[in-house]
């Protein structure tokens, strides 16, 4: 009931707010003065759970929430920084996954492109896209139908890993095969 | 939901209006002017000190960041700092004059079960005027918020242009163990978690007409764009062609959107209109294109290029007839963001130590790091004013949330310990 009465009031308050309307309001003792009003008044239900889960503190483990995951026999590929050319390590990696892609030809994958946290996350989500299609070009043009690899960027979101030091940084300029889901 | 209906009684003192303030200032850190902020006092028989200290911390904490004042020590208070004596015939500005005091923030609060009452005042202690007065009626819980708007007007008594205090900050954060969407106040108070996509989100920006927000979400396997209205939680898909939809920013009167694309192959940059269908292919190069920001007059957009090797800034005529490079100096420089009163760029730039926040003006003169030390400092965001900018900073070994002024001063920390903190965007006036 009572909520009830503050769910109207409330809409009034909206309503006013709407109408821009000027309404005059108790003026504080002993001064006169122009009112004017204004209000936040309809702050939603989304807003009032979010304050309670701020609480709430876990790990995250992106790579099975999020990314695919990884198919036995398609390696990764590493990178230099803010590069897309592949590597000759790269390229004989790519040539074997290549050959399992045509010795197993139902197998359908996903080409995820991902970066090392240094650099901007736009710029980076765009460059692991560029290393993402420079794989997939390779296997193609080694006679990987094009139709069996999608890319994708995740750019510099899910780390293999956290740290913030050169092996870990290589580690993560990276391109992997994932089952598509 | 009703601790929210808090209306703000705003009452305008019609004859201290054309005089106008003693003091003037304009920017921080040429003078700053001796404030004292006294607690506010009970107006009835309800004494509740925690309420006066929630309130003297909130605006406290606005106006030193504002980097206009000299907050003068409580301890040194005189009698009137105790007395509730509200209007200028009754304060007693010789106590305040003899502490060195210019400007003084006196006021009352009256609490009755949740409703708060609080009047606030800004007087001129050197002309003994009142330079503006507040009345703010609501929810208890709505006290930081009345702070805030509080404080907004204080420097728009002082300065002429209104604080950027009650805004809200948008950010990506990973407390439930995915990167999802939030709020907070600008002292990183009042966090709220605005998504539950379970999925990876990046770099909101809001609407500057309209609580809405625009955003990255991997929700449904892509990096799609999403809108979604902060007030009644409806979301919608707004652009999510193939491969990349990333960086969306509202043009300055919030009708058209610069976005990332690179559904034929390549990321390039892109005028979408609400409805989402292109306007303009902006960028056509071989090179990455990404991140652009508007000029407020919306007639050009910066963004980073690799198009001449390293990442870049450049600025492109929305004609199209004309790109620039605006960064010379540096290997790698990103993010830029435009001032809104148009007159600097912020950027980052990566060097040997990582990543520091520096402005530019948009003819390439004047550049100015803003930023120094270790960790990486970035995304800077303007406040809707152009006073200061939020930005991401993980010099603590925590990827956190820091404000500083537009000269790079006052920088602290407003997001609180545990988890990520990242991708930052200021709102506009709430």
């Amino acid at each position: 009931m009572k909520m009830q009465n503050v769910g109207k009031m409330m809409f009034v308050a909206v309503l006013a707010v709407a109408l821009m309307a000027g309404c005059a309001k108790k003026p504080a003792p002993g001064d006169t003065m122009g009112t004017t009003e204004m209000g936040t008044t309809q702050e939603s239900s989304q807003q009032d759970t979010g304050f309670q889960e701020q609480a709430i503190q876990e790990t995250p483990s992106m790579e099975t929430t999020t990314a695919g995951t990884q198919i036995m026999g398609l390696e990764r590929v590493f990178f230099e920084f803010d590069q897309y050319t592949l590597t000759p390590e790269a390229r004989t990696v790519l040539a074997n996954n290549a050959q399992y892609m045509k010795e197993n030809p139902m197998v359908k994958v996903v080409v995820e492109g991902h970066c090392d946290e240094r650099g901007s996350d736009e710029y980076n989500l765009a460059l692991g896209e560029r290393r993402a299609a420079a794989a997939k070009n390779f296997m193609v043009s080694l006679g990987v139908p094009a139709d069996r690899m999608t890319i994708i960027s995740y750019g510099e979101e899910i780390p293999l890993d956290p740290r913030n030091t050169e092996d870990a940084w290589a580690k993560n300029r990276r391109v992997e095969f994932k089952a598509v889901r | 939901m009703a601790r929210y209906g808090w209306i703000i009684v705003v009452l305008l003192f019609a004859w201290c209006l054309p005089a106008g303030a003693q003091v003037v200032i304009s920017a921080p850190g040429k003078q700053t002017i001796p404030l004292a902020v006294t607690d506010f006092l009970p107006m009835d028989g309800t004494t509740r000190p925690e309420v006066a200290a929630e309130f003297n911390e909130v605006i406290s904490w606005d106006l030193d960041l504002s980097g206009l004042f000299g907050l003068i020590p409580k301890e040194s208070f005189l009698g009137d700092a105790s007395r509730l004596t509200l209007n200028s015939a009754e304060v007693d500005f010789g106590q305040w004059r003899l502490l060195g005091a210019e400007a003084l923030i006196k006021g009352g609060y009256s609490v009755q079960g949740d409703n708060l009452i609080i009047e606030a005042r800004l007087f001129d202690v050197v002309s003994r005027r009142l330079l503006t007065g507040r009345r703010y009626q609501g929810k208890v819980a709505d006290i930081r918020h009345m702070g805030h708007t509080f404080a907004d007007q204080v420097l728009k008594a002082l300065t002429g242009e209104e604080g950027p205090f009650n805004t809200r900050i948008a950010y990506v954060g990973n407390q439930t163990g995915h990167k999802e969407l939030y709020l907070m106040d600008v002292d990183g108070k009042n966090i709220k978690r605005l998504t539950d996509h379970k999925s990876i989100i990046l770099n909101p920006d809001f609407s500057p007409v309209g609580k809405e927000i625009l955003f990255t979400s991997y929700r449904a396997g892509n990096p799609d764009l999403y809108r979604k209205e902060i007030y009644s939680g409806r979301e919608a898909r707004y652009s999510y062609r193939k491969g990349l939809n990333i960086a969306g920013r509202y043009r300055a009167d919030g009708k058209e959107v610069a976005a990332t694309l690179s559904k034929d192959g390549n990321a390039e940059i892109y005028l979408l209109g609400l409805d989402s269908a292109i306007h303009k292919k902006l960028t056509n190069s071989w090179g990455i294109d990404v991140d652009p920001s508007w000029s407020p007059r919306g007639d050009e957009i910066a963004f980073v290029s690799d198009r001449l090797g390293n990442p870049n800034i450049f600025i492109a005529d929305v004609l199209g007839r004309d790109v620039r490079r605006l960064t010379e100096s540096g290997k790698y420089n990103a993010t830029p963001a435009w001032s809104p009163k148009g007159d600097r760029i912020a950027f980052a730039r990566l060097d040997e130590g990582g990543f520091n926040i520096y402005t530019i003006r948009p003819d390439g003169t004047d550049e100015r790091p803003l930023t120094f030390g270790a960790g990486n400092k970035e995304h800077p965001r303007w406040s809707p004013d152009g006073r200061f900018i939020v930005y991401s900073s993980d010099e603590t070994g925590e990827k956190a949330l820091y404000i500083m002024r537009a000269d790079g001063s006052g920088a602290r920390r407003i997001s609180p310990r545990g988890g990520e903190y990242r991708h930052p965007a200021w709102s506009p006036s709430w």
